[in-house]
């Protein structure tokens, strides 16, 4: 972990500033709309930092909060990041734990894919995670604030927007998730899954049968899709 | 809603997500690539999104179902995550003033 490859990583991540600013902002302002205090926003940003978990939280969003399905959701959408740090284990698996886990606090998918490219030219360097890392948390964080601060009130676009942008974070994702033709059968499965979830069981638990069955199906593959 | 109630909730998330952050970054040494677990979760993503997407189109109604496909279409042409966000939401828009 260098001060350069610290450098390096945070000039590089700058632009997330606005970015992550911007998505931040939206987040704020459909927080906002749902009636939620600035200073619990803000932490749900900091402490969650994750537009995916706080996109699906989000929409499950009720009275009384359903804490159990919520969690599983962080889980199951989250997985990637398993994955992720079980790679980055890979490349800095000699550093102490001490200065690898807080790092992680602010993993992020960019911040990942940012490193990997960085170690591919420049060798492994945790310091450029830890750099890459900051502006797109100060991005995300600050601009939920600035919903709070900016003369916005509830009204139908916000509302709409409370209803609508979880879905459409999400949708934004789904190309860089397309592999080949072969990830078509295991997504139908999950669309018909989820559709049937969502009509006979109950909505909050669409996504993770939905999503479970789509897998299962990508399972049966011999190779990954 | 009790605050603490909020509060606690935000803390229980926030830390399944760090757990998540890190979990695979210390359990690493003793996971098998090849395994069962590792290709199950390297193979969940894209399953869950196309899930919650039709859940979130379902209840969002035909304006919902518009708006996503816009942000989807702007997304995959573009590569630029808040120029999709943008259209989406403003198709979105557009869509409910005219009573879909």
């Amino acid at each position: 972990m260098t001060a350069a490859g610290f450098r390096r990583g945070l000039v590089a991540a700058l632009p997330f500033l606005l970015s992550n600013g911007a998505a931040g902002l939206v987040m704020g302002l459909t927080y906002k709309g749902l009636g939620l205090g600035a200073e619990h926003a803000i932490l749900f940003s900091l402490l969650v930092y994750s537009a995916t978990a706080q996109a699906i939280t989000l929409s499950m969003w009720a009275h009384p909060l359903p804490v159990v399905a919520m969690v599983v959701a962080c889980i199951a959408t989250n997985s990637r990041y398993l994955l992720m740090g079980a790679h980055l284990r890979q490349l800095f698996g000699g550093l102490a734990p001490r200065k690898m886990l807080p790092t992680l606090f602010l993993l992020a998918d960019a911040s990942w894919l940012m490193t990997n490219s960085d170690a591919d030219r420049n060798g492994p360097d945790a310091g450029y995670l830890l750099g890459s890392s900051i502006p797109m948390a100060i991005g995300w964080v600050g601009g939920t604030a600035l919903a709070y601060a900016a003369p916005l009130t509830a009204n139908e676009p916000l509302r709409l927007a409370a209803a609508l942008l979880p879905t459409m974070f999400i949708a934004t994702l789904l190309p860089s998730q397309w592999k080949n033709v072969r990830s078509l059968w295991p997504w139908l499965t999950s669309a018909v899954a989820a559709l049937l979830v969502a009509r006979f069981v109950d909505p909050s638990w669409s996504m993770l049968i939905g999503g479970g069955c789509g897998t299962l199906v990508s399972m049966m593959e011999p190779k990954d899709a | 809603m009790h605050d603490l109630t909020v509060l606690g909730v935000i803390c229980i998330l926030g830390v399944t997500c760090y757990v998540m952050r890190a979990g695979g970054y210390v359990l690493a040494a003793s996971m098998r690539d090849d395994g069962i677990a590792a290709r199950f979760l390297r193979l969940a993503p894209g399953n869950l999104f196309i899930a919650f997407i039709v859940g979130g189109c379902l209840s969002g109604g035909l304006a919902g179902f518009v708006g996503t496909l816009v942000a989807l279409v702007t997304m995959a042409i573009t590569a630029r995550e808040w120029a999709a966000l943008g259209a989406g939401f403003g198709a979105a828009l557009a869509a409910s003033a005219i009573g879909l």
